[in-house]
């Protein structure tokens, strides 16, 4: 989970762990991506606007990574233009979330994607980003 | 010779001589004439006499005097043929005097006048006036007994008609000089007036006033409209009652345009209309059965009329027309001369007034069109350059001189794509701008394109709008910026409602206390940031109004600590250190809302066992207050920029609610408008020092 906003960090670290599952935190782009390549985690939860590296830049250097390019990306953000999808989706995330979103809900929508990607849809994921398909 | 008759030639020659006296001192034609029928009659032992001259055109004797007639016997002699039996006219026809001693000789020579003046008739002489052996007149000399006339007494009286002839060529020379003095004055003043002025309307309608009653009873000015109507201009009369009357009668009676004399057929036919006598059959025809139009012809009394054009190069401008009535004898040739003179200096003057207004009127065009920030653009049917004004060739980035008379494809090659979206409008029409793009020099610029097409091309409108645009984009950059940084304080609230309200999960009391704490810190946050964007919004449209009164900045510092010690943690130390400030001029209420927002940054930024100081101090003309703290400090990159909308330092370890990245923006803008500097200092690790300096009270 990067996001500059600690509230934000707060409320999908209680409710995915509601869904049982484990989650690291970190609170600027660049103590994500080094949180990111040490401990490789099954999925990035992005925030976009952070100060210094910007989101964009953590998901761009994530897939440029070797040990870091197959770690699937969902975006949490409050940019909600459809440029903003696109860029997501070029940069390859497979999850578009805008704020303020459902955190009750964040659990099932990450192993749903988790087990999308398992099948095989990963690229059908990232390119739902900007088809309109809004989570 | 007898002593009788010696005596009585004595006293003839005395007359004689008293009658050449008299015609000495005697200058104008009037007292001529008069010396001559008082004295020259009474010198000659005559009745009654008369003085007749020939008319201008030699073909009528009229008489100029007379004396000692009966009226009723003259009335019929006033004006008469040169071939006329009597004896005036065979006098004036062969030079010869006619002595005749009674009115039986001259019923025998002259049977035709058998009836005149019988009763009373006797001897009559007619002797001619003639100068230099022309005969210009007669006199005729009638005595009330037969006369034998001899040689001495035939003398005498050609004596007087010579001394007569003399006197009477004489005056009419001094007339005729009197006259062309007269007009060459009045040509010169007239000449001055139109000289004098360029609003020729009201020239002309002094020179109408100028006009009466030196050359006549009435004078008008009539002139050719744009549509080519008759618009009458003046009217003169020395009677203002009566000129209004003629204005009235102009209304009630229009003049026909198509009338085949007067004014309408001076300006068709570019030539003068004169008419010595204005025939009764012409003013007959013009009234008709209009009794009320006879009763006003009759009342005017119209003798004679000239109506003359204004012509200047070749085109008739108006006409001038001259009327005698009731007081000026009818209009001679000389009359026409004069008419003639003075309207051709009215047209000239009229047709420079034009020509200087015309002149004057496209020189204050091209000025417009040269200093307007518009750019102009003309082009003519096939597209070729023929006006380019100098914001045309700012805005383009081509010159003038490269532009002119080339085809606009050629002068700006996006020219097309330019005008492709502008849908050209008819004259008149409101403009409907069209926003494009075109690269001047290698920048881009937004040009706002609108056209109108008229009979002789298109003219093209260009307004340079990049700046216009550029702030658009701030604009709405601002809005969609605002509602991002909206949408992060609304999930955090949203999210720990939904959160707190699962009860497929047992949060722990400590996650419970933390999403209420969050629950009113971002509810708080989301009202500062509201608050914040109202203000910038009001920055930013120029709507902030300042009070600026004198105030002591010592004590609003004062105020700030106050209050910022009631939320500031414990572990942060706040104080005050104000020192003798001087008296400032700001408003007192915007320059707290600074401070409490620098407070409560170098608040947030400090970290535990961090001192924030206000300081207040003079210094120089001016107070500084500065806001010290000893938090992280801002990186030099980032200096310039914390002061941008939307801007936020790593909100890392803060203390309290986050920002809503408007603050500095707002701080800097307030002091700014209180003519003062927001400026910051800071090094890394150490802390800041952000300087909030204003200028002192004059």
């Amino acid at each position: 989970m990067i996001d500059d906003e600690r509230a934000i960090r707060l409320l999908c670290r209680v409710n995915l762990a509601a869904s049982g599952m484990e989650v690291i935190e970190a609170a600027d782009g660049r103590a994500g991506l080094e949180l990111a390549r040490k401990e490789r985690p099954d999925l990035v939860l992005l925030d976009v606007m952070m100060p210094d590296v910007d989101g964009w830049t953590v998901a761009r250097e994530l897939a440029e990574g070797m040990e870091t390019r197959d770690i699937p990306v969902v975006f949490l953000t409050a940019r909600a233009d459809t440029a903003d999808k696109r860029l997501g989706e070029q940069l390859g995330g497979v999850g578009y979330l805008v704020k303020p979103f459902d955190p009750v809900s964040i659990g099932d929508y990450v192993e749903d994607v988790l087990s999308r990607i398992e099948r095989g849809e990963r690229e059908q994921l990232r390119r739902e980003i900007s088809s309109g398909r809004e989570r | 010779m007898t002593t009788v008759e010696s005596s009585e030639a004595a006293d003839r020659a005395r007359r004689l001589q008293r009658v050449a006296e008299l015609l000495a001192v005697a200058v104008t034609p009037e007292q001529v004439l008069d010396a001559i029928l008082t004295e020259g009659v009474r010198a000659a032992e005559a009745r009654a006499g008369s003085i007749g001259v020939v008319s201008e055109d030699g073909e009528r004797i009229e008489l100029l005097a007379q004396i000692g007639y009966r009226p009723e016997v003259m009335e019929d002699w006033q004006e008469f043929r040169v071939d006329a039996p009597t004896p005036m006219s065979d006098v004036i026809r062969t030079g010869e005097p006619i002595f005749i001693s009674s009115v039986q000789e001259r019923n025998r020579l002259y049977p035709s006048l058998a009836q005149v003046g019988q009763e009373d008739g006797h001897a009559l002489v007619v002797v001619p006036l003639a100068v230099e052996g022309r005969v210009f007149g007669a006199i005729s000399l009638s005595f009330d007994h037969d006369i034998e006339f001899e040689p001495e007494r035939r003398e005498m009286k050609i004596a007087l008609a010579r001394q007569a002839a003399q006197a009477i060529t004489r005056s009419r020379l001094y007339a005729a000089e009197q006259a062309m003095r007269e007009r060459m004055t009045f040509l010169a003043e007239a000449s001055q007036l139109l000289a004098s002025s360029l609003d020729y309307n009201r020239t002309l309608r002094r020179l109408a006033q100028l006009c009466v009653p030196r050359l006549a009873d009435w004078c008008a000015i009539d002139m050719v409209d744009e549509d080519g109507g008759i618009e009458r201009l003046a009217v003169a009369h020395e009677d203002p009652e009566k000129v209004k009357w003629a204005y009235e009668l102009q209304e009630r009676y229009p003049p026909d345009p198509d009338a085949q004399r007067g004014v309408p057929q001076v300006l068709r036919s570019g030539e003068p209309d004169f008419l010595p006598t204005i025939p009764e059959q012409l003013l007959e025809d013009a009234i008709g059965d209009d009794h009320e139009l006879r009763r006003i012809v009759d009342e005017l009394g119209l003798k004679s009329s000239i109506a003359v054009p204004l012509i200047a190069r070749g085109r008739t401008l108006g006409a001038l027309s001259l009327i005698a009535a009731e007081r000026h004898p009818v209009f001679t040739a000389a009359d026409l001369e004069l008419a003639i003179e003075l309207g051709r200096r009215a047209a000239v003057a009229v047709d420079n007034a034009r020509l200087y207004r015309e002149a004057e009127r496209g020189a204050n065009a091209a000025r417009a069109l040269a200093y307007v920030a518009d750019g102009v653009v003309l082009l003519d049917r096939d597209g070729t350059v023929r006006h380019w004004n100098p914001a045309a060739a700012a805005i383009t980035g081509v010159s003038e001189d490269d532009a002119l008379g080339r085809p606009v494809a050629e002068v700006v090659p996006a020219w097309d794509s330019l005008t492709t979206h502008v849908q050209l409008l008819a004259p008149g029409s409101a403009p409907r701008p069209v926003t494009v793009p075109i690269v001047v020099g290698g920048h881009e610029r937004w040009v706002a394109v609108s056209g109108v097409k008229f009979g002789g091309g298109t003219v093209y409108a260009l307004q340079d709008v990049t700046e216009e645009r550029a702030l658009e984009k701030t604009r709405s950059d601002f809005v969609a910026t605002a509602s991002h940084e909206l949408r992060t304080p609304l999930a955090a609230v949203y999210g720990a409602v939904r959160t707190l309200r699962r009860d497929d999960v047992q949060l722990s009391e400590s996650d419970k206390a933390q999403f209420l704490e969050m629950i009113e810190s971002e509810a708080t946050r989301l009202a500062k940031i509201v608050d914040q964007i109202l203000v910038a919004g009001q920055l930013d449209a120029g709507a902030v109004e300042l009070e600026l009164t004198e105030c002591n900045p010592a004590e609003v510092a004062a105020g700030v600590i106050e209050s910022a010690a009631t939320h500031v943690p414990e572990s942060i130390s706040l104080s005050l250190d104000a020192r003798e400030p001087p008296q400032i001029a700001c408003d007192p209420n915007k320059l707290r809302q600074v401070l409490v927002n620098l407070v409560d940054n170098a608040v947030k930024y400090s970290p535990d066992g961090g001192a924030v100081v206000l300081r207040v101090r003079g210094d120089n003309g001016s107070c500084r207050i500065d806001v010290l703290d000893e938090g992280l400090g801002i990186p030099s990159g980032e200096q310039s920029r914390i002061f941008e909308k939307f801007y936020r330092l790593d909100p890392q370890q803060t203390h309290g609610v986050g920002g809503s990245g408007l603050g500095l923006y707002i701080c800097r803008e307030l002091v700014e408008r209180m003519d003062g500097r927001l400026t910051v200092e800071s090094e890394p690790g150490k802390g800041s020092r952000f300087s909030v300096v204003l200028p002192v009270r004059a």
